[in-house]
């Protein structure tokens, strides 16, 4: 029992952190508000990186690693706002092929010229897909129209789920972080508004609904790596818990910049509005509310003191 | 991340199962407010210490086992899965034990530690004064040196346990020309020493579970001293960062009330509103959230870590959700809520247990303060207004 990431799990995302935060922050956001929200020398660096072969067995040329992986490295794409389809491709459809046995192709995956757009029933529109396009208010994310027929496979649904938590608490600790930074700098009343009591205390609640939501997160990659039949329940925990905190400091931080969170001038808009789509994408709020519901009201899941890991 | 118990942490939480399930009272305890229940809670302290379950932490040269804190997680999970009591000598074994722990000399080690662990010596604390709550600072009771003793003159307030307890322990300001957190000292005394007043304090249930104490005089011997004159204030705060952050609430606790909650649920589902079936269900998470994050604060420590500012959110979430499963419970009884004992004559525990959930918020530094520090030392914003 050892509730912490290994020193390399930490090392790693640590380097993908560093290396988003050198090269995809805002400025790139609003260039591809403007030009189009893919570049090829972003997701080539994701590549370059090993990124898109981080779940990929290593006899297909992958990194091998494990879903706990995973849902850290997701969590700084949140954190950078990534526009790139790298958690759908390579967090999402790689362990959702790999479930269905289907290996082919993995290496183009993981040399980056192949991206996969997971479809299901649960969502009314594709990322990345390639159908009629639907406009998000999210102008960094490409929708397009479902298909015909398309999965309603649970695995697929929960890892959507996991990796979408896993966004969110990244986004909602950028949110935070933009927030605390501009209480910093705003004067008024002769002060920085981050003096006064009544944007500390709303500040200092996000950073409570962040911290205990984070791990509800890893706890539930956990459990989907090990294969748990109570991962299903842990991965809509994780979503919920991550989706409330993500809104409570979306609306926090809007407040805290004033008027000037009202503007596009100021960044927190695109962090703001991936979080409103992330909060409903793959399975939405009521969803999840009534997984859990199930698994704690109608008793499938053993819970009190001893079941802490159940 | 490995969220598997070994075979050995299996075999202890059947360890402490079996016994807990052979000793816990199966009926619920008179609660520790009042003469009657404190004496029952004093009673329970020694039969867990007859069990060596006093404080399974510490080491056993103080009456522990020397047990790691995974396990300490698990024999708290077992003790609420019991329905065990609330510890009447928590402000020792959870807040002034790990202090002297750390702090304190060999001989205050020997002297304090084992009759703690044992459940012979139950403990108050003694930190508020009428001007001196949250803003603990601006503590005035005086402690003169006098040859090989201190001389205490003052008053303190709210003091929890004081009513009935053997012995208390607070921060007393001993250079006389100090101001705020300069010049104060941690002191242990003797709760029957001449010149002490307990003045019991009606609480809003009606009960007396804390008191004010009135220092006339009071003779300490300096041996009875924490870490030296003058370093009370750094003492106190590492007294209340085992407050806040780990020890005084562990998960256990709240999975015990979400679980109850749920029964209660199932219950009264015919008339509950959907709102109280949400947060019922929000219960179960949080409980769960406040566990995933204590496991790793402890695995964190046992890797040579220390908890800072963070243990701030731990107080705001573990009060603020003990007191909305409360809160709902006493939505799903709706009419029968305000009953003291339900027309079955069993005792209205989530009354009670509401009643206690409203001071979670205020003791152990109030929810104001520790949002403070929270927005002052994890997030770095601007301090005002405290000295």
């Amino acid at each position: 029992m050892d509730f912490r990431f290994s020193e390399d799990q930490l090392t790693l995302a640590e380097g993908v952190r560093d290396y988003l935060t050198g090269t995809h922050g805002p400025e790139v956001l609003r260039r591809l508000d403007e030009a189009g929200p893919r570049d090829p020398a972003i997701w080539q660096g994701l590549v370059d990186m090993g990124l898109t072969g981080l779940l990929v067995p290593e006899e297909h040329g992958g990194l091998g690693m494990g879903l706990v992986e995973a849902a850290l490295i997701a969590a700084e794409c949140g954190r950078a706002c990534l526009a790139e389809p790298l958690v759908d491709t390579a967090f999402v459809g790689v362990p959702w092929l790999l479930s269905q046995g289907q290996t082919d192709g993995l290496a183009d995956v993981v040399a980056g010229t192949r991206k996969l757009a997971p479809a299901h029933a649960i969502n009314p529109w594709v990322a990345d897909g390639e159908g009629e396009a639907l406009v998000s208010v999210d102008p960094l994310r490409q929708l397009t129209a479902r298909p015909a027929t398309v999965s309603d496979d649970p695995h697929l649904l929960n890892l959507g789920a996991l990796m979408s938590a896993a966004q969110l608490v990244g986004l909602a600790d950028a949110m935070l972080h933009q927030a605390v930074e501009y209480a910093k700098i705003r004067t008024q009343f002769g002060q920085p508004i981050g003096a006064f009591q009544g944007i500390k205390h709303q500040l200092a609640s996000c950073s409570v609904a962040i911290e205990f939501a984070k791990p509800v997160v890893w706890r539930a990659a956990a459990a989907m790596q090990d294969g748990l039949d109570s991962a299903a329940a842990h991965v809509s925990h994780a979503k919920l818990a991550a989706s409330d905190a993500a809104m409570l400091t979306a609306e926090t931080a809007i407040q805290v910049h004033g008027a000037m969170g009202y503007t596009y001038e100021v960044d927190l808009h695109f962090w703001m509005k991936r979080s409103w789509a992330l909060c409903g994408a793959w399975g939405d709020r009521a969803f999840h509310l009534k997984r859990i519901d199930e698994a704690v009201l109608g008793g499938s899941l053993p819970i009190g003191p001893e079941h802490t890991f159940a | 991340m490995q969220l598997q118990y070994t075979p050995e942490q299996q075999a202890f939480r059947a360890e402490v199962r079996a016994w807990m399930e052979a000793h816990v009272p199966k009926e619920p305890l008179v609660t520790l407010e009042c003469r009657e229940g404190y004496d029952q809670h004093v009673e329970w302290e020694r039969t867990l210490a007859s069990g060596n379950w006093g404080m399974v932490t510490w080491p056993e040269a103080y009456g522990g086992r020397g047990l790691d804190l995974i396990q300490w997680l698990i024999f708290e999970e077992e003790y609420f899965r019991a329905g065990g009591p609330n510890r009447a000598n928590q402000n020792g074994i959870f807040l002034l034990g790990p202090t002297i722990m750390e702090f304190g000399t060999e001989e205050q080690k020997a002297r304090f530690l084992t009759p703690m662990a044992k459940g012979e010596v139950i403990w108050a604390q003694a930190w508020s004064e009428p001007g001196a709550g949250s803003d603990m600072a601006a503590i005035q009771s005086k402690a003169v040196r006098d040859g090989d003793h201190y001389v205490i003159t003052g008053q303190k307030t709210w003091s929890s346990r004081a009513a009935f307890a053997d012995w208390g322990f607070g921060i007393f300001r001993t250079d006389p020309d100090s101001k705020r957190h300069k010049g104060l000292t941690f002191i242990l005394f003797d709760m029957n020493s001449p010149g002490i007043t307990r003045r019991p304090i009606r609480q809003l249930h009606g009960d007396t579970g804390f008191a004010e104490l009135f220092f006339d005089e009071v003779r300490v011997p300096v041996e009875n001293c924490l870490a030296g004159e003058g370093q009370g204030w750094n003492v106190a705060m590492a007294t209340a960062g085992f407050e806040r952050g780990l020890m005084l609430r562990s998960p256990g606790r709240f999975q015990a009330t979400a679980k109850r909650l749920v029964e209660l649920y199932r219950q009264h589902a015919d008339h509950a509103a959907p709102s109280a079936r949400e947060a019922v269900v929000q219960a179960w998470g949080a409980a769960q959230a406040y566990a995933y994050n204590t496991y790793a604060v402890a695995a964190k420590i046992m890797a040579g870590g220390k908890i800072g500012a963070e243990a701030s959110l731990n107080k705001i979430f573990w009060s603020e959700l003990d007191r909305s499963m409360h809160r709902t419970a006493m939505q799903l009884l709706g009419a029968a809520a305000e009953l003291k004992r339900f027309d079955d004559g069993r005792i209205n525990q989530w009354l009670e247990g509401y009643i206690f959930s409203l001071s979670g918020p205020i003791y152990a530094g109030s929810n104001e303060v520790q949002r403070n520090i929270t927005a002052e030392r994890l997030l770095g914003l601007p301090r005002v207004g405290a000295g």
